[in-house]
């Protein structure tokens, strides 16, 4: 009886003692798992292999290049073969951030600011010598309408050589007219 | 590839000169070479972009229509969508698979049942309704929201600027 009696505590502190030390062992590994992860995420993916892979693959998704990229670590030749040998990339989970900046954004805003400033359409398109001539004649519309497209390559390139021309022409027009109408607007 | 490809925009260059859109006039820089066009766009009207010219230069790449063409301005456009340098950047120019924020239409990228019309009405619409979300022109956008009137006023000068005046 008192044998009976001792036997529950000791089962309870025996029970007691076994979930502490299954909670401990699971426990330890976590951390212990975690710590891999963690040091996963501080990995960062370099913008500049993403390109490198996006370049190569231009069907593949950025951000799926650049989960690929996190989970083996950034490395580069790992994703490509896991690409050519079949398959894509799998998915990123919604939770997964890609790294924002795009180097093509940067550089390609960082690149212009050498750029001189373009020349204007008339010196662009050599047209200040027609630029007094037409303005002389009358109205173009009157001219008769060439038709668009023809069988002759050289006459196609001319007509659209002659509808550019007339494009910019009209504009210019139009706006040296709508200026001298303000000037004397304010004069008058 | 590139025979199906020239094919294609020979077509395209067929159909754009006899039925030219209003505004927009595009071909081949020369028919040797039918991987490289120049479109002029005119402003849209009711825009501080009216009464301009805006003339444009339009890469194809070997695998067109396929992939898109790639779009330049060769004028000063300021402008929330182009790039200081000139680079368009609207979303029919880009493919389908090429976005990583996510706020594109599948739809509204290219492919290749789009044409160079539909880019260049798409890029006349861009100047009118500039798209605030994925600025190329940091500070055009700045401009644009914060400041209107300046914003206004550059484009003007610009379209002054560029037709001699």
């Amino acid at each position: 009886m008192a044998e009976q009696t001792l036997n529950i505590p000791q089962l309870l502190v025996f029970i007691i003692v076994s979930i502490l030390a299954i909670r401990w062992y699971l426990a330890k590994p976590a951390p212990a798992g975690t710590r891999p992860a963690g040091a996963n995420r501080a990995v960062r993916i370099n913008p500049a292999h993403i390109d490198q892979i996006s370049n190569m693959f231009p069907q593949l998704n950025r951000r799926d290049i650049a989960w690929d990229l996190q989970r083996n670590g950034g490395n580069v030749a790992n994703t490509t073969e896991r690409v050519l040998r079949g398959g894509g990339l799998d998915a990123p989970p919604p939770s997964f951030n890609a790294p924002a900046p795009r180097p093509t954004l940067t550089s390609r805003t960082a690149t212009p600011v050498a750029k001189p400033s373009q020349p204007d359409l008339i010196t662009r398109y050599n047209l200040s010598s027609k630029l007094a001539t037409k303005s002389e004649t009358a109205t173009p519309e009157e001219q008769p309408k060439q038709k668009a497209w023809s069988q002759d390559r050289t006459e196609r390139q001319a007509n659209l050589q002659r509808r550019r021309e007339e494009m910019i022409l009209a504009a210019r027009r139009k706006l040296e007219e709508k200026e001298k109408a303000k000037n004397s607007g304010t004069s008058a | 590839m590139a025979s199906s490809a020239s094919k294609r925009l020979f077509k395209e260059y067929k159909g754009l000169s006899s039925d030219a859109p209003e505004g927009i006039t595009a071909g081949p820089v020369t028919e040797d070479d039918m991987f490289l066009w120049e479109a002029l766009i005119q402003g849209p009207e009711g825009t501080p972009f009216e009464g301009g010219v805006f003339p444009a230069e339009l890469k194809f790449p070997k695998d067109y229509p396929l992939a898109p063409p790639s779009m330049r301005f060769l004028v000063d456009v300021w402008h929330p969508n182009v790039y200081p340098n000139g680079q368009v950047c609207i979303s029919i120019l880009h493919p389908p698979g090429d976005d990583p924020n996510h706020y594109e239409q599948a739809s509204e990228r290219w492919s290749p049942i789009q044409s160079v019309e539909k880019i260049l009405i798409s890029v006349m619409s861009m100047l009118a309704e500039p798209n605030d979300e994925s600025p190329a022109n940091v500070e055009a956008a700045k401009m644009w929201r914060e400041k209107r009137a300046d914003y206004e006023k550059v484009v003007r000068d610009n379209v002054r600027k560029s037709l001699g005046l």
